[in-house]
């Protein structure tokens, strides 16, 4: 509200300046914005320096200690070095690097100077600490950074500053602070334009950035037609539902949680953790397993990786060999039933050796490569190989076809992203298995097959 | 009946003709000759007046003149009409049935009596005998109750009408008698727990025991009326048949099973919208053991059986939706013609008449078709009359929903209530466009069906033209120009016309619209070929077409015969006509056009991409109004 109430008095104060000389503006108007306020002696100093007035004591005593003389330092120190500003963030923050902290420190370069001096450098050192603080995607921060700026000093006055660059180190700096925003997906607010428009005016670079933003932006929201939240589940058996859902694309398929994760104490103390094992199946991926042919094996997969965000989970496949065309077998179905000489059930043929035009066939000519089919997909705690076949003595409760096909294991030994050190962790500890089939006395209700 | 025995002995009276002609001739000749009579004598029938329509043909000798009942028969039918109207006007209380969902036993008794459980049943079985024109005469009456209406029909239209068609005299002679009197009820039992119009749905399964005399039932049926009363069902199962070349085949027989054979149970009856008297259940058959003289037809031919049974059973409905439509008419306009606003009757405004202006031209033509199609049906040797009856169901199902509906509207909120039968009504037709083939199934059949008949004859002529051969581009493309210059004439109107002066204006409409039709459905064969099938939204503008097309042929031939012979009000006939035809005429001139090659009017694919949309999020996908992005 107060930001754009802000917006209207400037415009209102445009509006008036047009009856007025530049010069004289300065000095008159914000004096009439500020008559209300008691103490003229307050006044008359913001008379002459208008542009300082938001900086008026924004700060508490408390937090103006040792940071102060931190800037202090940097200040001292300025003519000496040339990197200033970078290390007064490490230095302050300390251990914590958190927002309350990165705040404070704005705060404090704000209000150790009324002139502001090396704002710009400042800026551009704090752009750079933001994602080590973790604020690089908060708005309000950034508008923080941009109220850095000491407001109307860098609106053109007149048409000749308005034609060439005015100000081009702070517009530059005012774009930069837009363009960090753009890169980490932040929309600007009111508050944003507000503060823009007192820095550098209606017209400058930094509105048309922002313009330009607010123009794609929106647009650009909803493109995705799979979006990923922002702040992903932190369950990973919630996390694995969300995932398989995401990679099986069919409304009908349904999870099961074959297995939630559990830490047992054995009777001799030692600890055994159970993973957990979550799988997804559709209908009709049931119905093609109960049709596979039982002499021939099913294979289990993985991990195959899938990224949501920052990070990367991984998934098992069921699967099959794609069957031979030889085999096939077609489905017959009463030829009278579906012959349009019935009315009963729905026509579905008619008997013509008449084929579409050349003209009418808009078809595309698409080569399609036949693939095995995927049976069920799960993602488990843990990649091994008895916490899958735990995984398939599930499945068969529902397709108990899988108890007479013989069940390989094709495993690869990790995965196969590169992954930051954060998410090592989260990796399944893999064993190196490939190509190897269970025997029978080891899993006996899904391998009969496969006897030797 | 009458009108039968006659056509039948004129038959034999020709056949003997020919054969003392025969005597004069040689043998070889006789022999010839009385094949030749054979061979027309099954073929007479061969002419289809809707399926020729998809060449371009108007085969007005099928439509033309309106049939017609001879006077015996129509006194005999008006004995029956009058007793029925009485029993149906002060014996039966459809808002109790509707509201207790059930038919109170005085009320079938009544019916019983009356004979309405055997109405096409012949005499020797002991039913009335009925043609299927005076069926339709009894089925506006009995239509005035819903769900005794679905009752009757489920007992005879559908349930015994396979023993009636298809079935031994052994059977006839063992079931009809009981079956007419009404002392049992049939039920026909096809669908299945699987979805209703698939194919692989019957799965109910019939094994034949070890001595080879019996059939074991097993299976489920879903939505079968009078599935808790019946006492002998029509059942379809799946056998296993040997077909030609050794191989065992799956096939559907139809059985006759009586409740006694045991094993026999019936579920809950359906809570339902509508019809809410009529028992509709599911029924379960546990090993019912079923002897083999109770196959109906030939083991494997069931499926053949129940389309004519289906198809023969449809063509009722129009006379049942007038029945309806008509009754609301005087309903509705006697409360608007009472009832004032602002001073002034409701009847005398535009948009109250508009309504009973639509609900004239909608019985008119319902029951213009339906009598046409019965007197199709009723003429001597197998007619195939299955298009006509599937048009007949669709046109008057929907017109029957939009009449009452207006009907209904005519009151305003009063008509909303249960004080008045109107929302009896809407609710009760609403089931007319459901059973007995989905309106969309049998707008697929319709348009299928004449797609086939016409590909299978224009086949030849297409391939050829596709090939480039410049003759037949030449023929094709000279007829084409001779019908761009010439105005399509079959010769309705004119000196040898078959439509009276008065309509000449609607028969031209129509022979431009058959014309045109015809052109289309060449074009259509040629730019898909057999893929045609796919193309549903292209084909139910073609089944709506022909329905148009069957309709004003339908209003044609009977106000031409109103005009001829004087009936009463004829002029309003002449109206009604020329209105409807109009009507039909322009909308019909829409829908070719949308079925030419890249026209403007067609939005089909938009129309498909919008559905594939919704539907792959199964929802509704637009962002809410007041949604916002920044």
């Amino acid at each position: 509200m107060s930001a754009s109430h802000h917006l209207l008095r400037l415009q209102c104060v445009r509006c008036v300046s047009h009856f007025l000389g530049t010069p004289v503006r300065q000095v008159i108007l914000p004096g009439r914005a500020h008559l209300q306020t008691p103490g003229s002696q307050h006044i008359y100093v913001q008379l002459l320096r208008p542009f300082h007035r938001s900086a008026v004591c924004s700060t508490d005593r408390q937090n103006r200690t040792d940071i102060e003389k931190l800037v202090e330092d940097e200040t001292h120190h300025k003519d000496k070095t040339l990197v200033t500003h970078d290390d007064i963030f490490d230095r302050a923050a300390g251990d914590s690097k958190t927002k309350v902290e990165f705040n404070r420190v704005v705060d404090v370069f704000k209000s150790k100077d009324i002139r502001r001096r090396g704002h710009v450098e400042f800026i551009y050192a704090a752009l750079k600490k933001m994602p080590e603080f973790g604020v690089e995607c908060d708005v309000t921060v950034y508008n923080k950074l941009l109220d850095v700026f000491p407001k109307e000093v860098f609106v053109p006055q007149n048409f000749i500053q308005r034609m060439f660059n005015h100000y081009p180190r702070q517009q530059e700096c005012g774009v930069q602070v837009l363009e960090q925003m753009e890169n980490y997906g932040v929309m600007p607010n009111i508050e944003t334009k507000v503060l823009l428009v007192q820095i550098f005016g209606e017209k400058s670079h930094p509105i048309r950035k922002f313009q330009r933003i607010m123009y794609w932006f929106p647009k650009f929201k909803h493109t995705n037609p799979y979006p990923v939240p922002h702040v992903l589940p932190s369950d990973p058996v919630d996390l694995a539902q969300f995932s398989l859902t995401r990679i099986a694309a069919d409304l009908d398929a349904k999870i099961t949680i074959y297995q939630y994760p559990s830490t047992d104490i054995t009777e001799t103390g030692e600890e055994i953790t159970r993973p957990h094992i979550v799988g997804i199946q559709s209908p009709d991926q049931r119905s093609l397993l109960a049709k596979h042919n039982p002499c021939k094996p099913v294979f289990v997969e993985g991990p195959y990786p899938l990224w949501l965000r920052q990070k990367c989970v991984h998934y098992y496949l069921l699967r099959a060999d794609p069957i031979p065309p030889e085999e096939k077998v077609e489905e017959e179905i009463d030829p009278e039933m579906i012959c349009p000489e019935q009315s009963l059930f729905f026509p579905q043929r008619v008997e013509l050796d008449l084929n579409v035009d050349m003209g009418d066939d808009h078809s595309f000519n698409v080569d399609e490569v036949e693939e095995g089919a995927v049976y069920a997909m799960c993602m488990a705690g843990q990649g091994d190989q008895a916490t899958l076949s735990q995984w398939i003595s599930g499945l068969q409760e529902t397709c108990p076809i899988l108890g007479q096909i013989p069940t390989v294991f094709r495993l690869e030994s990790g995965p196969r992203e590169l992954q930051t050190s954060t998410d090592a962790h989260q990796r399944p500890e893999q064993e190196a298995e490939t190509d190897q089939i269970i025997e029978d006395d080891e899993e006996p209700r899904h391998s009969r097959g496969v006897k030797q | 009946m009458s009108l039968n025995k006659f056509i039948v002995l004129s038959r034999s009276v020709r056949r003997g003709r020919n054969l003392f002609a025969a005597r004069v001739a040689q043998t070889g000749e006789y022999l010839y000759q009385f094949q030749s009579q054979r061979f027309i004598r099954s073929s007479s029938r061969s002419l289809a007046y809707a399926k020729d329509l998809f060449l371009g043909k108007v085969n007005k000798k099928e439509v033309f003149p309106y049939p017609e009942i001879s006077n015996e028969e129509l006194e005999e039918l008006n004995q029956f009409v009058q007793p029925v109207e009485k029993f149906f006007n002060e014996s039966v209380d459809s808002a109790k049935i509707d509201r207790e969902a059930n038919i109170p036993p005085e009320t079938l008794d009544g019916l019983k009596e009356l004979g309405l459980f055997g109405i096409q049943i012949p005499e020797e079985y002991g039913g009335l005998g009925l043609s299927n024109t005076m069926y339709a005469r009894l089925g506006e009456i009995t239509s005035l109750d819903g769900s005794i209406a679905v009752t009757l029909a489920a007992h005879q239209a559908i349930g015994l009408k396979g023993i009636l068609i298809a079935g031994t005299d052994a059977q006839k002679a063992k079931y009809l008698p009981k079956l007419a009197t009404g002392e049992h009820i049939a039920a026909f039992c096809l669908t299945e727990p699987g979805s209703g119009s698939d194919a692989a749905s019957i799965q109910l399964r019939a094994t034949l025991t070890e001595d080879g005399k019996h059939y074991l039932l097993n299976g489920t049926k879903f939505w079968i009326s009078n599935g808790g009363w019946a006492d002998i069902m029509t059942v379809f199962a799946r056998t296993e048949v040997v077909d030609k070349d050794g191989q065992k085949k799956d096939k559907i027989t139809a059985f006759i099973v009586e409740r006694a054979f045991g094993g026999v149970t019936s579920g809950k009856p359906e809570d339902k919208l509508g019809i809410r008297g009529s028992n509709t259940t599911e029924i379960t058959f546990e090993d019912t053991k079923v002897p083999i003289e109770n196959v109906i037809g030939e083991v494997g031919d069931g499926f053949k059986v129940a389309m004519n049974i289906l198809n023969n059973g449809r063509f009722s409905m129009g006379g049942a939706g007038a029945g309806v439509v008509k009754k609301l008419i005087e309903l509705s306009a006697e409360y608007a013609g009472t009832r004032k606003q602002f001073n002034r009757r409701l009847s005398e405004f535009g948009m109250i008449q508009d309504k009973f202006a639509t609900m004239a031209l909608n019985v008119y033509v319902m029951e213009s078709m339906a009598y046409l199609t019965a007197g199709m049906m009723d003429r001597p040797g197998l007619p195939d009359c299955s298009l006509e009856a599937a048009m007949v169901k669709v046109f008057s199902s929907e017109g029957t929903w939009i009449c009452v509906s207006e009907a209904l509207q005519v009151l305003g909120g009063l008509g909303f209530t249960k004080n008045y039968p109107y929302e009896r009504y809407l609710r009760d037709c609403r089931i007319l466009q459901i059973f007995e083939g989905t309106n969309e199934i049998l707008r697929m059949y319709v348009a299928l069906t004449g797609m086939q008949h016409a590909g299978k004859i224009l086949t030849g002529k297409i391939k050829e033209m596709k090939k480039g051969n410049l003759g037949v581009v030449f023929e094709i493309l000279g007829k084409k120009i001779k019908d761009t210059v010439q105005t399509a004439d079959f010769g309705l109107t004119g000196k040898d016309g078959v439509v009276h002066p008065s309509l000449t204006e609607s028969a031209k409409m129509f022979e431009q619209n058959a014309a045109c039709f015809g052109s289309t459905v060449e074009g259509l064969l040629y730019r898909y070929g057999k893929t045609i099938v796919d193309e549903q939204l292209l084909l139910k503008k073609v089944a709506d077409v022909l329905i148009n097309l069957y309709a004003m042929t339908a209003v044609l031939s009977r106000s031409s015969r109103s005009i001829s012979i004087g009936l009463r009000n004829h002029d309003h006939e002449v109206l009604l006509t020329n209105t409807f035809c109009k009507d039909a005429h322009f909308k019909n001139n829409y829908m070719l056009s949308q079925l030419q090659r890249y026209s403007p009017e067609n939005d089909d694919a938009n129309i498909k991409k919008i559905a594939q949309d919704v539907l792959a999020k199964r929802a509704y996908i637009c962002s809410h109004p007041l949604e916002r992005t920044f």
